[in-house]
């Protein structure tokens, strides 16, 4: 009998319980207008929460820390799971003040109503002229607001192991073209060696390389968003990399920056790699002895077209959790614009700055041992200078880049093409944004 | 738990005593109330709740205002998720390759499981607690750190393995499009095999001697008393553990997930599991969750399923 009593009191505990929670949920839902905030100095001492992703960012907020009494910064790093921290947070109202987001995320959040506008703050808007302008383009959703500071970037090169070529006398390529007549002499040379690796689950490398040949994967008029990631000129990139990959004169069986991808470079199996700015201290750190044998030089160009790509590379962005929006942008502005925070983020972090005054740091002017004292920091900073400051990230890119590989996936496994994997993608952008109900239509 | 629940109140009614204390009054009540707050106040919390925050989110369907990137907000969609599940064709191949899995994994492994366990309980085995420790030490490692090292295993540039099959002229493709289901399969034999061997062996163990005593009087070899005497009395562990094994082939994700990292040829909709992570991902928290709740219903369908299909004969 009190057996009963006490099941039916915990039932009725249990369902106010969901209730409560539902209530909370609900209510969270429907109150996401992301508007304005006002900038007006806190009075007093004030603690900001900064989520980041990078090493050594404690010793750079120490630092700022120690400089600025009255503006306390927290952080907390999120690696391990980066977006679904962040969209966990936005989803319990429990968002930091200021987070690290991708440039490709960023569309991603902002329809998750995930940032505040700082352009009341002056200095917030004052910024954009010490930004290289792709960056500020896109942390501004261009010139829409400033929902974030860009803090580094990923301008691409080719690195090369110049020895390999030198012994099978194959010039260093500078166009595509070049690029495959070298795969296919090389791989002549020496069955076990290929030119590079193209890795099928790696859809931010690739969006990199079609960002090179001046591809949109998205454009917004007319009140709805336009898709072309299966574009003329995304197709052409797809169609080079599926002849390499048909012809055999590419390995396709191993990842960016994986045990496996060391070790074949270890076997001296790959003579070359398609990386980013930070790439350059992967190698550095994980092949000591091949010290010397490397050296950076511009991305091959399509014919005299001599634009470049952008990997990776992420901003500090101003999130609806904060509330002290004055101070968020005082600190957001010295950790990406200030030359001493700079050089320690590029020291212990590996960064390559989104600032122009970053690119003045006399670090990165200075000759790289590893790289037998080459100034590989010209070659990125002229990479930097040629990519295209118009390519605009989708609203649902996560979804985009999964369907991307996976079929891309496929396509190296010999079903299907990487023509198709770019329609692939095509349709889950559609698919996605309208699930979103983001409106969209297909095409330009 | 409700099963749990009158199983316990039944025993108390049953019993004299039970009879005498319940009859005692309010302050036993309250003890009781105490003692199960630790389970009910978790279970209410990481339990009940999340389960009905997933059903509440799989009947919303997502709006916006107007603009490039618009406001969002939630209402109340009917079944217009559950559609869309039932629309796509990933989450049905998805469903058909963890069928495929499972259809021959389980089997394989709980036979081998049984085969361990009627070893164990023989007269015949020596250093039987070497034996019964080593078969059970791989459910003691993390499914995911399980999956990274047999990665290491199956991966052609690091694997010692692969090395020695190369040397013998063989040259095995653990990670191809044909073989990788068959990888991740082998993992979960790994993990699981000496736990749902402890399980049928424990019930080995409660066989009264007699029963031996008697077979063997009656003529019986070893054999027969393995296959009819021992097999036929443990089959309601059998049942459990393949219930247990299918419900876990539902929930496979550790385990592709991280071969997913070394081989292009496992997708990000290559499990359901899978698959609702990667649409969660992309903030399709309405979808996620009715994909969600979805394969909770299969799971639930095939294992109480297969409990009536082989309770009369289990004798459970």
């Amino acid at each position: 009998m009190s057996n009963t009593v006490t099941r039916i009191r915990l039932a009725v505990v249990a369902a106010a319980a969901g209730v409560l929670v539902l209530a909370g949920c609900s209510s969270s839902d429907s109150s996401g207008n992301s508007s304005a905030a006002s900038c007006e100095p806190a009075k007093g001492k004030v603690t900001l929460q900064y989520w980041n992703t990078v090493p050594g960012m404690d010793d750079v907020v120490a630092l700022w820390n120690k400089k600025n009494p009255d503006i306390q910064v927290e952080t907390k790093n999120i690696s391990n799971d980066q977006y679904g921290t962040l969209g966990n947070a936005l989803k319990a109202d429990k968002a930091p003040d200021l987070a690290q987001v991708g440039y490709d995320q960023l569309p991603n959040l902002r329809t998750q109503n995930a940032f505040v506008d700082a352009s009341d703050c002056s200095a917030a808007t004052k910024a954009k002229s010490a930004f290289v302008p792709w960056t500020w383009s896109q942390a501004s959703f261009g010139d829409t607001g400033v929902f974030a500071l860009p803090q580094d970037t990923g301008p691409m090169a080719l690195y090369v192991r110049s020895d390999i070529f030198k012994k099978h006398d194959v010039a260093v390529p500078k166009t595509w073209d070049e690029y495959a007549v070298a795969a296919e002499k090389l791989h002549k040379a020496d069955p076990d060696l290929d030119i590079t690796f193209f890795d099928p689950n790696n859809a931010e490398w690739f969006n990199g390389l079609i960002w090179q040949n001046k591809a949109k994967m998205y454009g917004y008029s007319g009140d709805k968003w336009h898709v072309t990631v299966a574009s003329d000129e995304s197709k052409q990139v797809a169609e080079y990399w599926q002849k390499l990959i048909a012809g055999k004169l590419v390995r396709t069986d191993l990842a960016n920056g994986s045990t496996q991808m060391y070790a074949a470079y270890q076997k001296d199996q790959i003579a070359s790699y398609v990386g980013a700015a930070w790439g350059y201290s992967m190698f550095r750190d994980n092949l000591p002895k091949q010290a010397g044998k490397w050296s950076i030089v511009p991305m091959p160009t399509w014919g005299a077209n001599g634009a470049s790509g952008d990997w990776g590379g992420s901003t500090v962005a101003f999130m609806k959790g904060g509330k002290h929006l004055y101070e968020s942008v005082k600190f957001n502005t010295w950790l990406n614009t200030d030359p001493e925070a700079l050089a320690l983020e590029n020291k212990l972090g590996g960064l390559y700055p989104a600032a122009n005054a970053g690119l003045q740091l006399p670090a990165l002017s200075k000759g790289v041992p590893y790289y037998n004292n080459e100034k590989i920091f010209d070659v990125f900073a002229d990479s930097s200078k040629d990519i295209d400051t118009s390519f605009t990230w989708g609203p649902t890119q996560k979804t985009v880049n999964l369907a991307l590989q996976d079929a891309m996936a496929k396509a190296a496994g010999g079903d299907g093409t990487l023509t198709d994997a770019l329609t692939a993608a095509q349709n889950a952008a559609l698919k996605s944004m309208k699930d979103q109900a983001i409106p969209v239509t297909a095409g330009k | 738990m409700t099963d749990l629940a009158t199983r316990a109140s039944t025993r108390v009614v049953t019993s004299p005593g039970g009879r005498r204390r319940l009859n005692g009054g309010g302050p036993r009540a309250g003890t009781i109330t105490a003692f199960l707050i630790p389970f009910f106040l978790p279970f209410v919390l990481f339990y009940l709740v999340p389960v009905g925050y997933a059903l509440w989110q799989s009947f919303r369907a997502v709006h916006r205002t107007g603009g490039q990137y618009g406001t969002s907000y939630t209402s109340f969609g009917g079944f217009e998720q559950y559609q869309k599940v039932f629309e796509n064709t990933e989450f049905w191949s998805s469903i058909g390759r963890i069928g495929l899995f499972g259809v021959v994994q389980v089997p394989v492994m709980l036979f081998v499981a049984l085969i361990m366990a009627l070893l164990l309980d023989t007269p015949l085995l020596k250093l039987k607690s070497v034996f019964r420790m080593t078969a059970f030490m791989p459910y003691a490692v993390p499914g995911v750190i399980a999956a990274i090292m047999w990665s290491y295993l199956y991966s052609p540039q690091l694997s010692p393995v692969v090395d020695l099959l190369n040397g013998i002229g063989l040259d095995p493709d653990f990670l191809g499009p044909g073989a990788v289901l068959w990888s991740a399969a082998n993992i979960s034999t790994w993990l699981w095999t000496g736990y749902n061997m402890l399980i049928m062996y424990s019930a080995l163990q409660s066989i009264p001697q007699e029963l031996y005593e008697a077979a063997k009087l009656d003529g019986a070899s070893n054999w027969a008393i393995a296959w009819r005497v021992k097999v036929p009395i443990i089959a309601p562990s059998i049942v459990l553990t393949t219930v247990f094994s299918i419900i876990g082939t539902l929930q496979l994700y550790a385990e592709p997930a991280v071969l997913r990292q070394i081989s292009s040829n496992i997708s990000s909709t290559f499990t359901p599991n899978m698959l609702a992570y990667a649409v969660a991902s992309g903030n399709n928290y309405q979808q996620a969750a009715a994909i969600s709740v979805v394969i909770a219903v299969i799971t639930f369908v095939l294992s109480f399923g297969f409990m009536r299909l082989t309770s009369k004969r289990a004798g459970l």
